[in-house]
């Protein structure tokens, strides 16, 4: 097969760039809005991993004995484990010794009052409803910076719902019955080569409990940020809604501008009991890497939920556009009767950025359901993956799941790549999977320009357009900062 | 990783007939069989057909026997199908069986007489080396001498009547393996029609090995059907390798009837601007059969396009696999490409895994596909029962129209008469169902 031929025809056919397209290069090319570097002192780990790290960042946290145990065990199969190669994505090496493993801000802050003034900023400028503007916007929120929590509001409200909402070294310290019974039982510390890092040396991250029959007073927010020089951060969430209890959780990131790759490997837990329901929101903006590919974040997420209990519900809905990498899963094990899973996703990659993310809906209960909606932007030489398993099992009677992919490209050096996995062992189940790949057409533009909207308006209109359907899915703060995030990358972008 | 299988091939290949540039790529891919082994269960392409239970096995080329061995020629007779018809038995063409009357524009020799007459002819087809570990038993066929067959369309001619390319097995005994290696070539305009048959004695428990390469160059058509009906105690592996140059055009059906462990790879790579590629395929799996399709087609030129549609049924224990990838390499604006699977799935034991996958690298396409597992439509289940056609019959009569999808453009009738019997023949409760559609059709 003459494959190189037909290659070196394709180089022509790219250096073929039509007029339109050098605005949109130019409007593509602008700076990452959030990149900035609070210069603060941190408390860091030399960089290396070792079970003396381990045992540090345990003790450091005053866990108790069985937290380090388990961490400890969670390393030791680690190191046995190497890391995923089946993704289509381009990795260079990671160096795991080279990687800080624990930043916390000097000061302890017991109050907001308390808190860094430049610290504070930092979130003014991101955004962050914390203080009035927290209260105003109606979130509670368990801000992290770097690896420890510096302030936590709306407590009070939300303990007189019974609801907790703490950081996970609270937890442990606070309730460590809860913590113990429910740690490591979605995701256990072996599941994954990035899982088990986080198992071994997770810094913090959200624990929200809500007890049976309560439905949380108000939407959940935590922010992460990534401040710190080489440092990864190793967030870990657990969210268990109790029988009959509901929650929205809303999680949004946005990092600094840094030139060295970034790792972060998150774990986040979602357990639904018996007709309860958890809907997890993110808005992920963190640093891509400039437009040769250099420096961004690498970001390794496992999250899982599990519904456990008959009738519950569980619905992840994200809007990835940072990172340099995404590798990212966010899968509902629908072990309950009649429990349902649903997955929306918005992912647009820019310049050299690479995603490989989707979803896995894993039917083992009676007449279970789940829904997937996947939408990937390519822009650039952005690669753009969905790779998603829907599976049932023999006795996921009735089983039920649609899913639906469509990419969208932009410009002539990026790709769009869709691998669902469908595997059914039961008769009764009915599986359907489409999916679609187009540019913006010209049609479309066309028919935006004859009204006398601008080129760039007409993009953000029809990407919007293209997105609605997950937009809707975000709590309405959210879905307006996730459509400027768009509008912000994509302005301009189709000539 | 070293396999038993592997070694037991490879250990005698003591053969060396043919020009020097083949032996070298004997020698290379025999070596690379030896260093690399069968693919681990990590081995993505091979993700749901395991070969560790095959792996441990011994296995022994089928030599050629000085007495030929006695076929049944109603094991290949295909109704509306005549001559000219080329018949391999265990790996081995069988002129007592073939009916290869000239006709003008189509030379058919077999692979050994090709070799000798004119190697260098078949050095791009046959010095193909295939590099991708995946590519196992294409590479396994490269190292072995093989037999196979040679059809060469002359430019310009469209070959009338239908060639009927018949692989049979024959041995009884487990330890049996066989291969061939075909190659088809279409020259600047010309047009073929043929039938791929694969088939054997009841009882007979080979494991046949077979390389397709089809070449079709700028404006040729061929019209290729694959009628997979080996009996349900082989093992069949095999590859389709085709290229198609400037508005070739492939239209391909499959039909998967038979075998208990299956796998088929079919590699379309349109080359040439406004190349196209039709195909249509069906499984229909019972009992603990196993089958495994897999399809990449690459659009690396402009204005290309694929529509393919499949599709699938398993019944009792048997599971259905099917993959099926387009890729659309950058540079290749102006693909149409298109892909369906839908699968039955006729019992609690049964299993079907499916996979379309899109690689898109170019903007200017228009992609999609579609897949879905599920069961009858009960409205058409119910309008037959009113009709009186019992369920059962109702059911087979139903699935055989979700499966027809593969074969339905078939003009010759009697040929499409068979493949309705074969098919019915391997759903459940065959009988009233044949007798309804003699009824009602």
């Amino acid at each position: 097969m003459n494959i190189a031929s037909a290659g070196n025809a394709v180089q022509a056919a790219e250096a073929v760039v039509s007029p339109g397209n050098e605005r949109i290069v130019e409007a593509m090319n602008r700076r990452y809005e959030a990149g900035f570097v609070t210069d603060i002192a941190t408390d860091s780990l030399p960089p290396g991993l070792d079970e003396g790290v381990v045992r540090w960042i345990s003790k450091r946290k005053g866990e108790p004995e069985w937290m380090t145990d388990w961490r400890l065990a969670a390393y030791r199969h680690w190191l046995t484990m190497h890391s995923p190669e089946w993704a289509k994505l381009r990795i260079g090496a990671i160096d795991f010794q080279a990687i800080s493993y624990f930043a916390a801000p000097k000061q302890g802050p017991k109050s907001l009052d308390e808190v860094d003034p430049k610290l504070l900023e930092t979130y003014d400028k991101l955004g962050v409803p914390l203080h009035e503007r927290a209260k105003l916007a109606g979130v509670a929120v368990d801000a992290v910076f770097d690896s420890v929590s510096v302030g936590t509001t709306f407590r009070k409200e939300l303990a007189e719902a019974g609801v907790i909402f703490c950081s996970m070294s609270e937890a442990i310290r606070e309730h460590p019955d809860l913590v113990r019974r429910y740690i490591g039982s979605v995701v256990p510390q072996g599941d994954n080569f990035f899982a088990a890092l986080n198992s071994a040396v997770f810094s913090d991250g959200s624990f929200v409990f809500i007890p049976k029959g309560v439905r949380c007073p108000m939407e959940l927010s935590t922010y992460f940020r990534i401040n710190a020089g080489h440092t990864g951060q190793f967030e870990r969430t657990l969210i268990i809604a109790e029988e009959g209890a509901s929650v929205s959780y809303l999680e949004g990131c946005t990092a600094p501008m840094r030139d060295e790759n970034q790792l972060h490997a998150a774990v986040v837990e979602l357990v639904a009991l018996d007709d309860a329901s958890i809907k997890y929101s993110t808005v992920q903006n963190w640093y891509p890497g400039d437009e040769n590919g250099v420096g961004g974040i690498y970001n390794f997420v496992t999250k899982r939920g599990d519904c456990r209990g008959a009738r519950s519900k569980i619905i992840w809905t994200q809007v990835e556009t940072g990172s340099a990498i995404t590798w990212k899963y966010p899968s509902c094990v629908l072990r309950g009767d009649d429990s349902t899973g649903e997955f929306h996703s918005v992912a647009l990659t820019h310049h050299c950025q690479q995603a490989d993310t989707g979803t896995k809906m894993i039917h083992i209960g009676r007449n279970t359901k789940s829904k997937i909606i996947a939408k990937g932007i390519s822009a650039g030489r952005g690669q753009n993956t969905y790779r998603g398993l829907v599976k049932v099992e023999k006795g996921a009677v009735g089983a039920r799941n649609y899913t639906q992919c469509d990419s969208l490209l932009i410009g002539k050096r990026c790709g769009a790549h869709t691998f669902p996995y469908i595997e059914v062992k039961h008769p009764s189940a009915i599986v359907e999977h489409e999916a679609t790949t187009s540019k913006i057409s010209d049609e479309q533009m066309f028919y935006c320009r004859s009204r006398g909207i601008s080129e760039e308006d007409a993009v953000s209109l029809i990407v919007d357009g293209f997105c609605k359907q997950v937009f809707r899915e975000l709590p309405m703060e959210f879905a307006v900062e996730a459509k400027k995030l768009l509008e912000v990358s994509l302005e301009g972008a189709v000539g | 990783m070293s396999s038993a299988l592997l070694h037991s091939l490879l250990d005698d290949a003591g053969q060396t007939s043919g020009p020097d540039w083949l032996k070298q790529v004997r020698v290379e891919a025999r070596t690379r069989l030896l260093e690399r082994g069968l693919p681990a269960a990590r081995n993505e392409a091979w993700k749901y057909t395991p070969l560790r239970a095959l792996e441990s096995r011994r296995l022994r080329r089928v030599a050629a026997a000085s007495q030929p061995v006695d076929v049944d020629p109603g094991l290949y007779t295909l109704a509306g199908v005549g001559s000219p018809r080329l018949v391999f038995v265990d790996g081995t063409l069988r002129p007592d069986l073939s009916d290869v009357s000239s006709v003008h524009g189509l030379a058919i020799e077999s692979l050994g007489t090709a070799l000798e007459r004119d190697a260098q002819s078949l050095r791009a087809s046959l010095g193909r080396s295939f590099d991708a570990d995946a590519q196992v038993f294409a590479r396994l066929n490269s190292a072995l001498p093989s037999d196979g067959a040679v059809i060469r369309v002359a430019a310009g001619v469209k070959v009338e009547p239908l060639l009927h390319l018949v692989m049979l097995g024959s041995a009884g005994a487990a330890d049996a393996y066989w291969q061939l290696r075909n190659v088809i070539e279409l020259g600047e305009g010309s047009a073929l029609r043929l039938i791929e048959h694969h088939a054997g004695g009841q009882g007979c428990s080979h494991l046949g090995n077979v390389v397709n390469q089809y070449s079709l160059h700028a404006g040729a058509r061929l019209d290729l059907l694959q009628l997979q009906a080996a009996p349900d105690s082989v093992r069949l592996i095999r590859r389709s390798d085709a290229v198609l140059d400037a508005d070739a055009h492939l239209e391909m059906r499959c039909v998967e009837a038979g075998a208990q462990w299956m796998r088929h790879d079919l590699a379309v790579a349109l080359q040439g601007d406004r190349a196209r590629l039709v195909s249509r395929g069906v499984f229909v799996l019972n009992g603990r059969q196993h089958a495994d399709t897999r399809i990449d087609v690459s659009h690396q030129a402009r204005d290309t396009a694929c529509d393919l549609v499949w599709r699938g049924v398993a019944d009792q224990r048997a599971r259905g696999v099917f993959h099926g990838a387009i890729t659309v390499c950058a540079g290749a604006d102006g693909a149409d490409a298109l892909l369906s699977n839908k699968n039955l799935l006729l019992s609690d034991q049964a299993e079907i895994d499916t996979q379309p996958v899109l690689e898109i690298h170019a903007d200017e396409v228009k992609a999609a596909h579609g897949a879905t597992v599920g069961q009858l439509d009960e409205k058409a289940l119910f309008y037959l029962r009113s009709r009186g056609i019992d369920e059962a019959a109702a059911r087979s009569l139903l699935t055989l129209a979700f499966c027809r999808i593969a074969f339905d453009s078939i003009t010759n009738e009697a040929l499409h008469g068979q493949l309705d019997a074969l098919l019915l023949e391997r759903l459940p409760r065959a009988e009233s169902a044949a007798d309804t559609a003699q009824v009602t059709g």
